[in-house]
C-alpha cells in the first residue's frame, strides 16, 4: 500500500514535470504560430496583434499557468487552422487511437506470451529456432518500412486488405500488427528467457521433488514467476506503442491522436500540438503507473500484507 | 558445533541382510555431455541405505555429492547431466527405469529431498501453505482443508514458530532457518521412508545449524525413516551419522560405521579430512589441510583419482585404478592404506 501511494505521488510529479517540459518544448521550438492562421501576406503588425491576442507575448511561465488553469477548468481551446473544438477532436481521434492502441497492446501480450512459452517449452528445437528468428526479425525491422511492405503485399499485390483508412476491423488489422510487432518480438524474448531461468531455478526443483507434474510446474509456477518481469515491462510497451502510433497512424491514414499531433506540428497549430502532446505524455506516464501497480500486486515481495 | 548435537558415536551397528535394504545404489554412473565428449561426474558408485538409519555422504566441494542425490531423485539437470549406468534399487523398483509418472509418485511420498540453499529453494510467488497443499494433493486424494491441516501439522512438528500464520506467509517474510524448516516440513509431510538432505545447514549460521540438525534427528527417530545426509562438515557427521560414505572425485573411497571411521580412518583422503578437522587434531599445533583441490570431471587422472594429492601414492597408483574392495571389514578404494596418525 505504501509503495503504491508512493508510486502514485511520484507519477503525479512526473506528470507535472512532463507537462512543463512539453509546454516549453512546444513554445520554444521556433516556428511562427501566426503562420498557422494568418495568410502569407499578413503584415508584421497583424502578426504582432495576433500574438498579443493569444497571449504569446507574456512571460512563458505565466503562459504555462494560464494554459494549465484553462485546461483544468475544461477549456481546451480551438485549433488555429480550422477553429475546430479541441475537445471534440480529442473524443473523435482519441476513440480511434484507443481502438488501435488497445488492439496492438493486446496483441503484444496475447501473441508474445504464448509464443515465448512455446519457445521455452520446445527449447533448442526447430520450433524454438523459428520463434526466435521471428523475434529477432521483429526487433530489427523498422516499423515504417514494415508498414510500407505490408501495404504493398497485402493491399497492392494480394488485395487482401484495404491499404488505409478507418475504422473497420479489416482496416484495423495491418496498423495494429505493425504497431504491435516490435512489442511482440520483445515479449517473446522476455517470456522465453524468464521461463527458462525459472525452469532451472532451485524453487522449481523443490516443486519437482515434491512430485508435482511437469505440466503443473510449468503452467502454474514457472509461468507465474515469469509474469513478474513481463508485467514490469508493460509500461515500456505502452510508451513504445504511443511513440510508434505517430508513424503508423500517419502511414495508414488512421485518424488517431498520433496523426492529429503530426499534422498539428507540421502546421504549427500550437494549441492542438501542445494539448495532444500532453495527452500522449499523460497516457505513457499513466501506463507506467498502472504497470508498476500491477507489478507490485503480482510480486509478493512488494505486496505488503 | 559438534558438541551441541547429541552424539551418536558409539551406537552399535548390527549386521544387516540385503533383503532389508531400503535403497541400494549399484554401480551408478552419471555423466555430463559437452558437445561430443562425455565426462563422468559420478563413477561406479554403490551405496546401501537400510531402514531407520542415518548415512552421511561426505566429501569436499565438487566431488559429486549433489549429483549423486539428484541422480536418485531423477532431478538431474538433463541435458547435459544424465545417469547413464547402474541401478538404483528402491524397494522393488529400479528408479532409473521407472516412467516419469511412476517416479513422480516416489518423490515426496517415498523419497523426499531437502536442498542446499533454503534462500532460493522456496517458490517466491506462492504462500508456504499453498505449495505444501499442492504437494500433498499431488499424491493424495484429499480436499484442500484436510491437506492444509496436514501441512499445518508438519510445520508444527519441525518447530516453526507461529505455524498457523506461516501457512499464509511468503518466503521473503522468513529467515533462512525458518525457510529451511518449511522445506523440511514440505519434505516430511507425506511421511517418506527416506529423506535426502543435501547440506541442509550449510547456508545457515551456527546456532541455527545445530537446532535444525537436532530437529532432523528427532524426526528421524519418531518416524523411523532413513536419512541420507550430505555434508562436507565432519563435525556434523560425528554428531548424527550411523554410517559414513566418504566420496572423492565422483567415487566412494571408504565406507564404515561412524565410530570406526573416526577411530581408524583407512583411506588417505579420509585421513586428510580428519587432519583438517579441529576436534580430532587437538594434539597437533595446527590443522593440516589437504593440498590441492578436487579435479573437475574433465580432468580426472587416469589411475587413482586421489593420487595427485596423496602422500602415500605409489607408481602403481598413477596407472591403475583401485577398486572398492573389502579391507579389514570395510569397503575401501586404495592400494596402499597406512595406519592413521592423529
Ligand atoms: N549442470 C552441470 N553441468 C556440468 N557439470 C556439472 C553440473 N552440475 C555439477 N557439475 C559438476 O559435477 C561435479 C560435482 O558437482 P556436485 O554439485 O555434485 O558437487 P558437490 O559434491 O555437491 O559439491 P558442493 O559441496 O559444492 O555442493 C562438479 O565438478 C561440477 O562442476
Ligand atoms: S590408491 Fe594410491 S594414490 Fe590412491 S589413495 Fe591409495 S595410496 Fe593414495
Ligand atoms: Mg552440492
Amino acid at each position: 500500500m505504501k509503495r503504491i501511494a508512493g508510486r502514485t505521488l511520484y507519477t503525479l510529479l512526473v506528470l507535472f514535470l512532463a507537462s512543463v517540459a512539453v509546454f516549453y518544448a512546444i513554445r520554444l521550438s521556433g516556428g511562427d504560430a501566426t503562420a498557422a492562421r494568418l495568410v502569407a501576406s499578413a503584415t508584421a503588425e497583424d502578426r504582432e496583434a495576433f500574438r498579443e491576442l493569444l497571449g504569446l507575448n507574456e512571460p512563458i511561465h505565466q503562459q504555462y499557468f494560464t494554459y494549465m488553469g484553462r485546461l483544468l477548468s475544461g477549456d481546451l481551446g480551438v485549433s488555429l487552422t480550422n477553429s475546430s473544438d479541441i475537445f471534440k477532436m480529442l473524443t473523435f481521434h482519441g476513440r480511434n487511437s484507443l481502438i488501435l492502441g488497445v488492439t496492438a497492446f493486446t496483441l503484444v501480450f496475447a501473441v508474445g506470451i504464448p509464443l515465448g512459452i512455446l519457445a521455452a517449452r520446445k527449447r533448442n528445437t526447430w520450433v524454438d529456432g523459428a520463434v526466435m528468428t521471428f523475434s529477432i526479425g521483429g526487433m530489427a525491422v523498422p516499423n515504417f518500412w514494415l508498414a510500407l511492405l505490408a501495404i504493398w503485399l497485402f493491399a497492392s499485390v494480394w488485395g487482401l486488405l484495404p491499404s488505409a483508412g478507418c475504422c473497420s476491423p479489416r482496416q484495423l488489422i495491418m496498423p495494429a500488427f505493425v504497431l504491435a510487432l516490435e512489442g511482440i518480438a520483445l515479449t517473446v524474448r522476455m517470456t522465453r528467457s524468464a521461463m527458462l531461468e525459472n525452469l532451472e531455478s532451485d524453487h522449481v526443483r523443490t516443486l519437482r521433488a515434491g512430485g508435482l507434474s511437469e505440466a503443473r510446474v510449468v503452467n502454474k509456477h514457472v509461468l507465474r514467476a515469469s509474469f513478474i518481469p513481463i508485467i514490469s515491462l508493460m509500461g515500456l510497451r505502452i510508451g513504445q506503442i504511443v511513440g510508434y502510433a505517430l508513424v503508423v497512424e500517419t502511414i495508414f491514414g488512421w485518424p488517431g491522436l498520433g496523426q492529429v499531433l503530426v499534422n498539428a506540428v507540421l502546421r504549427r497549430d500550437y494549441p492542438v500540438a501542445q494539448f495532444f502532446s500532453l495527452v500522449l505524455v499523460a497516457i505513457v506516464v499513466a501506463g507506467n503507473w498502472a504497470a508498476d501497480i500491477g507489478y507490485s500486486l503480482a510480486n509478493p515481495r512488494l505486496r505488503k500484507t | 558445533m559438534a558438541q551441541t548435537v547429541p552424539s551418536k558415536i558409539g551406537s552399535t551397528q548390527q549386521a544387516r541382510s540385503p533383503a532389508e535394504t531400503l535403497l541400494s545404489i549399484r554401480n551408478l554412473r552419471t555423466a555430463v555431455s559437452q558437445g561430443e565428449d562425455r565426462f563422468d561426474i559420478v563413477r561406479d558408485l554403490s551405496l546401501d541405505i537400510f531402514p531407520n538409519e542415518i548415512v552421511c555422504l561426505v566429501g569436499e566441494s565438487g566431488c559429486g555429492k549433489s549429483i549423486t542425490a539428484l541422480s536418485v531423485m531423477r532431478l538431474l539437470p538433463t541435458p547435459p547431466v544424465r545417469a547413464i549406468g547402474g541401478e538404483i534399487q528402491f524397494k522393488e523398483n529400479d528408479l532409473l527405469t521407472l516412467s516419469d509418472k511412476e517416479m513422480r509418485k516416489v518423490r515426496a511420498e517415498d523419497i523426499a529431498m531437502v536442498f542446499q540453499d533454503p534462500l532460493t529453494s522456496l517458490d517466491p510467488v506462492f504462500s508456504v501453505g499453498s505449495v505444501m497443499t499442492e504437494v500433498i494433493k499431488a499424491h493424495r486424494d484429499l480436499d484442500t482443508n484436510t491437506a492444509r491441516t496436514m501441512a499445518l501439522e508438519a510445520l508444527q512438528e519441525v518447530g516453526l514458530p507461529d505455524p498457523e500464520k506461516r501457512l499464509d506467509s511468503y518466503p521473503h517474510q522468513m529467515s533462512g532457518g525458518m525457510r529451511q524448516r518449511v522445506l523440511i516440513a514440505t519434505a516430511l509431510v507425506l511421511d517418506p521412508d527416506l529423506l535426502i538432505a543435501d547440506e541442509p545447514t550449510t547456508a545457515l549460521d551456527v546456532t541455527v545449524q545445530a537446532q535444525i540438525l537436532e530437529m532432523l534427528l528427532e524426526e528421524q527417530r519418531q518416524r523411523h525413516m532413513s536419512i541420507l545426509l550430505i555434508t562436507h562438515d565432519l563435525a556434523v557427521v560425528a554428531g548424527v551419522a550411523d554410517r559414513v560414505a566418504v566420496m572423492y572425485a565422483g567415487e566412494i573411497v571408504e565406507q564404515a560405521p561412524v565410530d570406526e571411521l573416526f577411530e581408524d580412518p583407512k583411506h588417505p583422503y579420509t585421513q586428510g579430512l580428519l587432519h583438517a578437522l579441529p576436534h580430532i587434531s587437538v594434539k597437533r599445533e595446527k590443522l593440516i589441510p589437504i593440498p590441492g583441490v578436487v579435479p573437475p570431471p574433465q580432468m580426472m587422472p587416469p589411475g587413482c583419482r586421489f593420487a595427485p594429492r596423496c602422500p602415500y601414492a605409489l607408481s602403481r597408483c598413477w596407472q591403475e585404478r583401485p577398486e572398492l574392495e573389502i579391507n579389514a571389514g570395510r569397503p575401501l578404494r586404495c592400494f596402499n592404506p597406512q595406519p592413521f596418525v592423529a
